[in-house]
């Protein structure tokens, strides 16, 4: 190897170089939800860091022929759940979580994943079909027998939270709307009067709801909504280590939300895991360095943030109606990962009545896929046990969280329903307009309805 | 963009000191920090003075505050109100400490069979430090766990030389106990035994067991008193010494490990926790990426953010970033001091003097005292003496002046800091100085 390939390799594998910052001090360790309650997982730095050398300091999977295929040597690296706190906790800036994502890729390379893993991985599919057949695979996810056998056959737990397969595809849905308003084939707004929409395979699938309340939100606030066509944003594929497909989804992605980039438009998504991945995961962790992904990578907000930021220019309209509720409130871990801070929390501020609470723990177990697995299921009710305990003693009939699979999580747990945050803020808009409809219609005398 | 009233950037102990301090006093505070190191790397105890040839705390503080130059120059006034307040602070979440600036320092064991010099410890730690009447002291290991070796430790002890003159133990002597279900087990951390701790039926047993050890190891002696790791439980920490305390013939008391500490992580938790009981938030990954300025104010503060910076809008910044050992100061290859968030000017020796001739010189190395030179409300200054931004604190080791690795003063030297730079906030922060949104949700 030439001294320009070392440098070369050195920068693109920003990830796997920034082990040799670790002082072995353990801090990651402290911070690790998964070791905190199984002894299966000996900790984020036992299979990062400190196994890199048994991978000649190398994590990305390799990807051209030649270059050496040096697995992880630990295998408990595939009960890191990917949450992320290792690398926010680090004093030194080591990047732990991503290495031990590509690590358990590496592990996983040239073979055949488990058709477990690889089913997990892929949300279009099994999305596109379950709307399919939308009854019977609702039926299916909600009869026990068939549950015990899809654990028994492929290993996904019986208990693990699935929600309803939608009767259509918000895709479908959204084309069919256009269509009806006579909107397919205008023109569209300008970047300033219009926002792209990155909806995910949450809302595609199963929460029509919070594409609704999005879509809502962002016009009150006088943006309209381009849904251009897209696949999943990936993130599954790479938490089940299968680095090749994510690329493909990542690459059509990039491709169809560049064009919209370029031309001004802000990305904007209501799955704080899919916009992560489009803003780091992509260039981070699937190495994909050209100026497409990075323009991408810019434009894209979590709708919270891009609510929040409106609110800093003073364009939020902040006539919000009264909720008055207590309201529970999660912080995914993904969130985290975007170095934002908790904007749902300060957009609830703004919300006349409503008490909303940060439950202040770290990861509610789920993980994206992790806790559905069999095997892992008992993990991740155990890591966010204390959670589902503090939003039972609150006493609320709902709670709110960024995160579809950690919103599933924490219903399914607790059965407190949980929403996105745009629905809350939709539902305090609906107040405001109903105290405004009475007002208009009882006059002085007229209650709140 | 959210507005804080305060942003503190550190979450070690004076970047906790400081916002808990501020948030009590009614602002809205929001701490920023990198990752977590200062706590988690540290013994759990308070000192707050113990330069050589001291007999205690006070007297130290007095030593220190005549040493040219040094933060207790200004702070020592404030020193022992504010030691007074954090320990009611942490005794609120229950840590409460035993010890107090009158305590002569004593010659108390390390995990590594040496001894240091303390006078403030945690109640857990405590029984290290009284003075030794002919009682003997038994280290009890734990069977693979190999942060703390019984017998090493006890032969070490044994030599009279490590106890500087005054009386030691009668007899230092090891055993090792095998804890429930860990047979086999030689990998084991402070932390998962810690954690094993907190549940009250695992500890039920293994204080068993711990009891029956020490029973057959001590039968017919004397009374005396036995040397644990610091693994006792951590958010069940104080029940978890009091069970062992009343079960155990002996006086227990817990020898602080490496990193990860558990009794740094108790202190670490139980300020966070405090904090967030008085409205403060924390965020840690934060890396700063630029502050923002208008004359001589800072106004926001922008961190490393997924794909932007985020930025946080501020009346008042408190530096709490941990000087050359904690990352708030990194030397480049050419001998430059920087301070990395705001590049203030780094009181330093030359490049040439930063280390004495003799690696181990007792004086220790010159460049031990670079950092930041305040006034005496922790505002940075130049080099007229005058303050260089209105609303900027520098707390902490952060501050010039002070060799705290010798000088034992880290703990006192960061909460005073932490003290005094919110004294004065209302002054520097005028109403309405933050802008932004807030989730002032007291908990």
């Amino acid at each position: 190897m030439t001294i320009a390939e070392v440098v070369r390799e050195a920068s693109l594998e920003q990830v796997g170089y920034s082990s040799d910052q670790c002082l072995k001090c353990n801090v990651c360790n402290t911070v690790c939800p998964v070791a905190r309650v199984t002894d299966l997982f000996p900790g984020p730095k036992y299979v990062g860091p400190q196994a890199s050398r048994f991978r000649m300091g190398r994590t990305q999977p390799a990807q051209g022929k030649g270059t050496p295929r040096l697995a992880s040597p630990d295998v408990t690296v595939d009960y890191c759940s990917g949450c992320g706190w290792c690398t926010t906790a680090c004093p030194a800036g080591v990047k732990i979580a991503e290495m031990n994502s590509q690590s358990r890729a590496r592990m996983k390379a040239g073979k055949r994943p488990k058709l477990r893993d690889w089913g997990l991985g892929q949300t279009d599919l099994t999305g596109r079909v379950g709307v399919m057949f939308s009854p019977l695979g609702n039926w299916a996810l909600a009869n026990r027998p068939v549950r015990r056998m899809m654990e028994f056959t492929v290993g996904v737990h019986h208990s693990a939270p699935f929600p309803k397969f939608s009767r259509r595809t918000f895709q479908s849905a959204w084309k069919r709307r256009q269509k009806r308003l006579g909107l397919g084939s205008a023109e569209l707004p300008g970047p300033d009067k219009a926002v792209v929409y990155f909806h995910g395979c949450a809302v595609n699938y199963y929460e029509p709801d919070v594409a609704d309340a999005a879509i809502a939100v962002l016009r009150r606030n006088g943006y309209q909504v381009i849904v251009p066509p897209q696949v999943c944003c990936g993130l599954p594929l790479i938490s089940n280590g299968i680095y090749g497909q994510a690329r493909e989804k990542a690459n059509s992605n990039i491709k169809i939300l560049a064009d919209y980039a370029r031309k001004g438009y802000t990305i904007v998504g209501t799955s704080t895991s899919c916009t992560h991945t489009i803003k780091a995961e992509y260039r981070e962790m699937l190495d994909i360095h050209d100026d497409d992904a990075e323009v991408v990578a810019n434009a894209t907000w979590d709708i919270c943030e891009f609510l929040l930021d409106l609110h800093d220019k003073g364009k939020l309209d902040t006539d919000f109606g009264p909720l008055d509720e207590d309201l529970p409130y999660h912080a995914p871990c993904q969130l985290r990962s975007h170095g934002i801070g908790l904007p749902a929390m300060d957009l609830f501020a703004l919300v006349p009545g409503l008490r909303a609470r940060d439950m202040d723990h770290d990861c509610c177990g789920i993980a994206g896929t992790y806790g559905m697995k069999k095997e892992k299921y008992g993990i991740a009710m155990a890591v966010g046990a204390p959670l589902f305990a503090k939003v039972k003693a609150s006493g609320a009939t709902e709670a709110a969280c960024d995160s579809e699979t950690c919103r599933w999580q924490i219903q399914g747990a607790t059965g407190v329903r949980t929403r996105h945050p745009v629905e809350i803020l939709q539902a305090a808009y609906k107040a405001a307009d109903a105290a405004a409809a009475g007002k208009v219609a009882g006059g002085a005398s007229g209650g709140r309805a | 963009m959210p507005g804080a009233d305060v942003v503190v950037v550190g979450a070690g102990l004076s970047g906790l000191s400081a916002a808990l301090s501020a948030a009590q006093s009614g602002a809205r505070v929001q701490v920023l920090a990198k990752g977590h190191a200062g706590t988690h790397w540290g013994s759990g105890g308070l000192e707050i003075a113990g330069p050589a040839g001291v007999a205690t705390p006070r007297e130290g503080l007095k030593r220190l505050a005549g040493t040219r130059g040094h933060p207790y120059a200004d702070l020592a006034a404030e020193a022992p109100a504010a030691l007074d307040w954090i320990r009611a602070a942490l005794a609120a979440e229950g840590l409460t400490f035993e010890g107090d600036l009158d305590t002569p320092l004593a010659l108390a064991p390390t995990s590594i069979g040496g001894t240091r010099p303390v006078a403030i410890l945690p109640t857990a730690q405590a029984a290290a430090a009284r003075p030794w009447v002919g009682e003997r002291l038994i280290i009890c290991g734990v069977a693979g766990f190999k942060d703390f070796w019984p017998d090493a430790i006890a032969a070490s002890l044994s030599r009279p030389r490590l106890w500087g003159g005054a009386a030691g133990p009668e007899r230092v002597t090891a055993v090792t106990v095998e804890l429930p279900g860990l047979a086999g087990r030689h990998n084991l951390n402070a932390l998962e035994l810690a954690r094993r701790f907190d549940d009250r039926v695992w500890r039920a047993r293994a204080i068993d067991l711990i009891a029956a050890a020490l029973e057959s190891a001590g039968r017919g002696s004397g009374p005396g008193r036995v040397a644990l790791p610091a693994i006792l439980g951590l958010n069940d920490h104080a029940a978890v010494y009091d069970e062992l305390r009343k079960r155990l013939p002996l006086a227990p008391f817990e020898v602080p490990l490496v990193t990860p500490s558990v009794p740094g992580l108790r202190l670490y938790y139980a300020l966070r926790s405090a904090l967030i009981k008085a409205g403060g938030r924390v965020r840690i990954g934060e890396v700063i990426d630029h502050v923002d300025r208008q004359g001589d104010r800072v106004t926001a503060v922008a961190t490393e953010a997924a794909a932007r910076t985020s930025t946080v809008a501020c009346g008042a910044l408190i530096l709490a970033t941990g000087g050359i050992a904690g990352g708030g100061i990194v030397a480049g290859k050419d001998g430059h001091l920087d301070e990395v968030v705001l590049g203030l000017p780094v009181e330093a020796p030359e490049y040439g003097e930063w280390l004495s001739a003799d690696a181990f010189d007792p004086a220790g190395h010159p460049l031990e005292a670079a950092g930041i030179r305040v006034d005496r409300d922790m505002r940075p200054v130049g080099a007229g003496g005058r303050p260089l931004l209105e609303n900027v604190f520098v707390v902490g080791t952060m501050l010039a002046g002070q060799r705290y690795l010798r000088e034992r003063c880290r703990d006192g030297v960061s909460i005073a800091s932490g003290r005094m730079a919110t004294r004065n906030l209302a002054a520097a922060v005028p109403a309405g100085a933050s802008r932004g949104a807030w989730a002032g949700v007291r908990q």
